[in-house]
């Protein structure tokens, strides 16, 4: 594991209590997490690193997660994205997943759902690019 | 009545959120509120369509709680606007905005922690903002912030002058001076001396949280009470020293954000004062505490200006003294007779002693350990010992270490790896956080009292008796028991990490074992990981974020359930304080008034009484086919119910040995006291017997039934289609005790759990449901229920020790499988 190259992990969204959670909760099950609250940062930060897997909120202010996760696929097809919202309405779900998105979880969750949702996209990302 | 549910359901959500387990944002709050609102309006709208307009003053009482709620999404505090000054007593975190952090954390430690700190009061922010309007100083204090800040007009020097002039000529308003004046008498009716007097300390907005600004503004040691009003003139404007503006101006502080709390507090007199860090801030790899001490007041140690001893303690139990360096001591500072403090030289034979006992070292280790603990942070604590050695704490803030402990956790991931796992993914995640530490198994009342400090705390079942021990404790884990339960709640009082409900922590852990719960990933590690406490330090502690202090202002006004009793004089509309009151209101009116209204009607669906072996006083309501045809009569038999959940509900009651008719040997009085306002009173009023209430049809029972203060809902769907049936079970109880009460909660979740139903226990409540089972399957569930609701009528009484539970656990299986027992499950 220590030998091996991190699993490179952004997070994007807009309520910073998200960020605070997530990036210490992934951390400590061994990947790399940068965490953004503004869109324009993250934005910026993907054009510069490729990150294996991005999780990013749909609705939020000012900015549409859709356009981030456009852009991030453009980018690189390998990396898998997930999804989280606090409107989890089936119309969004539909659309985000006709977009290649690996998974979508509605807020509130919790941390172990989303840890396991982490790993399964991972798993996806190793094989996607051991082909 | 299904409304009513739901709004138990989602207020039983939000509180869990708050254990940590879940990751949520403001807009789940927001739109959490509105849910709870509009259901809470909706079941207002329909009683009152029952009864019309005898509930009016419901919606005034809803349209208060809402308004409320509304202002605390908008981000505003809701305190009252004459909140001038606050006891320390009425403060907690939630105020620090309007006392400042320094009052918020003292009051904390006082009101929650209970450890000794001097008795005071705290002038809020609001009268800061007030004095300058009084004397229309915001405008001159800006326009001078202009000229210093952008147009180089002033130096910080010069500004800092002018504005500290203009706040010292200024004028004390009347009605601050009368709130001022009333805070001195309730402060002078707890003092012991006739006149006493105060430490008046400053308390700004923002200090001592994510900036210290220590130093940077004045405090008073011993002034006399006629000073007061001066001396907060003079703190406040030092709020505009030359040296705090630089420090606003180099941390991105705003000069608006400007808002200075003031303390007012006695004065302890002190023999020895001193200073705590919970951690070594410049090698916190040490894992050690550092104390200073010397006689007298502390403000020149905390200034730096004198020597003092110096003791190096262990932060791993018992703690012991790792170093110690005792100097000569040949001054200090006390308090002079006439007020304000004086240096005075230290009689001889004391200049060379030690300040502090090896007992007065391990106090304070201790009362420093329970409050990092609670905080989050190691902690740089400001104590006094007073002339009889009683310690006070005067001040506890974060450390600022973090620097350093990054270096520490480089890759906590890989650190990670190289501890042992004894068990992981088990239970429910109570109160977040990181705990090390022994294990202490208890078995018994007895143990608790051998419990340690800094012990982890392994048992069998949560149990509010645990209450005296938790707070010693570094951690918390238990075999069985919910998240919601009352021991959590103090758990989470304290933030002592706890997982409940794991099924194996006795199995597994023996006392004497030394583990690592981290109960952010659920995690049991075997030993100390350290790593892992350094990197909990580095976190931001989710607890004083925005969102969690958000959380757990609107559900103040959302979960209290005050209106308990129905036969109590408050139980009326405009009593209601919280959701959740106005909730229980509606559905105890709403099952009367639905009786009343079928009695006046006489309608096809006429209210009859059920005749029954069982002193029930059940009035049952038919919608359709649930009794036999050409029932003449008001009373009908056991045998005309032909509703299916019903019958098997009763037929469950009446089995032999259920229903329990023998003389209690045990605690009778208690007994006896229960009984008799059960069924005496019950008898006696008619009104009192109609509220248990069954509403039935071939396929469905809805039943309120109330013995005594117990109050239980049975709501079930039985057809031929096995996906639309159901059965809803929730049982809350009054009478005993509360430790009684959640034995007996025990007891019902885990019968319930036996027969398949999913249990959810939230401290005395306990809600069980069961679905989708063929029609003969729900059949045999409902027969369980009956039986059940016969066999826990009077249990609490009869529950004085968990041996007891276990039995009734025995013999009611026995009874339930005995070859006797009506139908076979």
């Amino acid at each position: 594991m220590n030998t091996e190259k991190k699993t490179q992990v952004i997070i994007l969204d807009d309520e910073p209590i998200v960020c605070k959670r997530l990036k210490p909760g992934l951390e400590k099950v061994g990947y790399e997490v940068e965490a953004f609250t503004h869109s324009v940062d993250a934005m910026e930060r993907i054009k510069k690193k490729e990150f294996d897997i991005v999780i990013t909120d749909l609705k939020m202010e000012g900015f549409d997660g859709m356009q981030f996760l456009t852009e991030v696929k453009s980018r690189s097809q390998t990396t898998e994205v997930i999804v989280i919202t606090g409107f989890a309405t089936m119309e969004t779900a539909k659309e985000s997943f006709q977009k290649g998105v690996f998974d979508f979880i509605a807020k509130p969750f919790k941390m172990g759902e989303i840890q396991e949702i982490v790993r399964k996209a991972e798993m996806k990302v190793r094989e996607n690019r051991s082909r | 009545m299904e409304k009513n549910n739901q709004i138990l359901e989602l207020i039983a959500d939000m509180g869990d959120k708050l254990g940590g387990d879940y990751v949520f944002d403001r807009q789940y709050i927001i739109s959490t509120c509105e849910k709870a609102a509009e259901l809470v309006y909706n079941i207002i709208y329909n009683l009152n369509t029952i009864a019309p307009k005898k509930y009016l003053p419901l919606y005034e009482s809803y349209e208060r709680i809402n308004a409320d709620i509304r202002e605390e999404l908008a981000g505003r505090l809701v305190i009252p606007k004459t909140d001038y000054t606050m006891p320390y007593t009425a403060i907690s975190r939630d105020f620090s905005d309007v006392v400042g952090n320094k009052n918020a954390n003292l009051a904390e430690v006082k009101n929650l922690l209970h450890l000794a700190v001097p008795d005071g009061f705290a002038i809020t922010t609001r009268t800061f903002q007030s004095y300058l309007e009084h004397n229309q100083l915001w405008d001159q204090i800006e326009a001078i912030i202009t000229g210093w800040r952008e147009e180089n007009e002033y130096s910080s020097e010069e500004a800092a002058a002018r504005i500290q002039g203009l706040i010292i000529e200024g004028k004390i308003p009347p009605a601050l001076e009368k709130a001022i004046g009333n805070a001195m008498d309730q402060l002078y009716l707890s003092a012991e001396t006739v006149k006493p007097s105060l430490a008046i300390r400053s308390s700004a907005w923002g200090e001592d949280g994510e900036h210290t600004f220590a130093g940077q503004y004045t405090s008073f040691l011993n002034e006399p009470p006629e000073n007061i009003l001066d001396r907060y003139k003079d703190v406040l404007a030092s709020t505009y020293s030359s040296s705090a503006m630089e420090y606003r101006l180099q941390t991105g502080f705003s000069e608006t954000e400007v808002a200075m709390a003031v303390g007012c507090q006695l004065m302890v007199d002190a023999k020895v004062s001193g200073v705590l860090y919970s951690l070594d801030p410049q090698s916190p790899e040490q894992e050690v505490m550092i104390i200073t001490a010397t006689w007298g007041l502390g403000a020149p140690l905390v200034a730096g200006k004198i020597v003092a001893d110096n003791y190096t303690v262990s932060r791993e139990a018992p703690y012991p003294i790792t170093a110690l360096n005792i100097v000569r001591k040949s001054e200090m500072l006390t308090t002079r007779e006439s007020g304000g403090t004086e240096i005075r030289p230290v009689p001889e034979d004391l200049q060379t002693r030690p300040c502090l006992t090896e007992e007065q070292v391990q106090s304070l280790v201790n009362m420093a350990l329970t409050i990092e603990r609670y905080f989050k942070r190691p902690q740089d604590i400001e104590w006094v010992l007073d002339q009889d050695g009683a310690v006070f704490i005067l001040q506890a803030r974060p450390l600022k270490i973090k620097a350093q402990i990054d270096q520490l956790v480089c890759d906590i991931s890989s650190v990670l790896e190289s501890y042992p796992i004894i068990f992981a993914g088990k239970g429910v995640i109570a109160q977040r956080g990181v705990g090390t530490g022994k294990v202490f198994v208890v078995k018994s009342d007895e143990d608790l009292d051998d419990f340690p400090q800094g012990g982890i705390l392994v048992t069998k079942y949560t149990s509010p008796r645990l209450a005296r021990v938790i707070k010693r404790a570094n951690a918390i884990l238990t075999d069985v028991g919910s998240a919601t339960g009352h021991m959590a709640t103090i758990a989470r009082e304290f933030r002592v990490p706890t997982i409940v409900n794991t099924g194996v922590a006795t199995r597994l852990l023996q006392t004497g074992q030394e583990i690592t719960l981290d109960a952010e990933q659920n995690v049991i590690y075997e030993g100390t990981v350290k790593e892992l406490c350094y990197y909990e330090f580095t976190e931001e502690a989710i607890e004083e974020t925005y969102e969690y202090r958000l959380l757990r202002r609107v559900l103040k006004k959302i979960a209290p359930l005050n209106l308990v009793d129905p036969h109590d004089k408050n139980f009326n509309p405009t009593s209601c304080k919280t959701f959740h009151d106005i909730t229980r209101f509606v559905h105890e009116r709403a099952v009367e008034e639905l009786i009343e209204l079928k009695y006046d009607h006489r309608s096809e669906t006429a209210l009859r009484k059920l005749k029954f072996p069982i002193p029930l006083g059940l009035v049952i309501i038919d919608i359709g086919g649930g009794l036999v045809e050409q029932v003449n009569s008001n009373d009908i038999e056991q045998s005309q119910v032909i509703s299916v959940p019903m019958r098997a509900l009763l037929e469950g009651m009446v089995e032999p040995g259920m229903w329990a008719t023998e003389p209690m040997s045990v605690d009778f009085g208690s007994f006896m006291s229960s009984l008799t306002r059960t069924f005496s009173s019950a008898m006696a009023s008619p009104r009192y017997l109609g509220l248990n209430l069954a509403v039935i049809s071939k396929e469905y029972l809805n039943l309120s039934l109330r013995l005594g203060y117990h109050f239980n809902i049975i709501d079930s769907y039985i057809s031929e289609k096995p996906n639309d049936n159901y059965a809803y079970f929730r049982f809350l109880g009054g009478v005993t005790d509360i430790t009684r009460r959640s034995r007996r909660a025990n007891f019902l979740a885990e019968v319930l759990g036996r027969y398949d139903f999913r249990v959810d226990v939230r401290g005395d409540l306990v809600v069980a449901r069961i679905k989708k089972l063929p029609a003969q399957g729900m059949v045999g569930k409902m027969r369980i229920l009956g039986r059940l609701v016969a066999f826990t009528r009077q249990l609490d009484v009869k529950m004085i020790s968990d041996e007891h539970m276990n039995k009734y656990m025995e013999d009611f299986l026995a009874l339930a499988e005995a070859p006797n027992a009506v139908g076979q499950i």
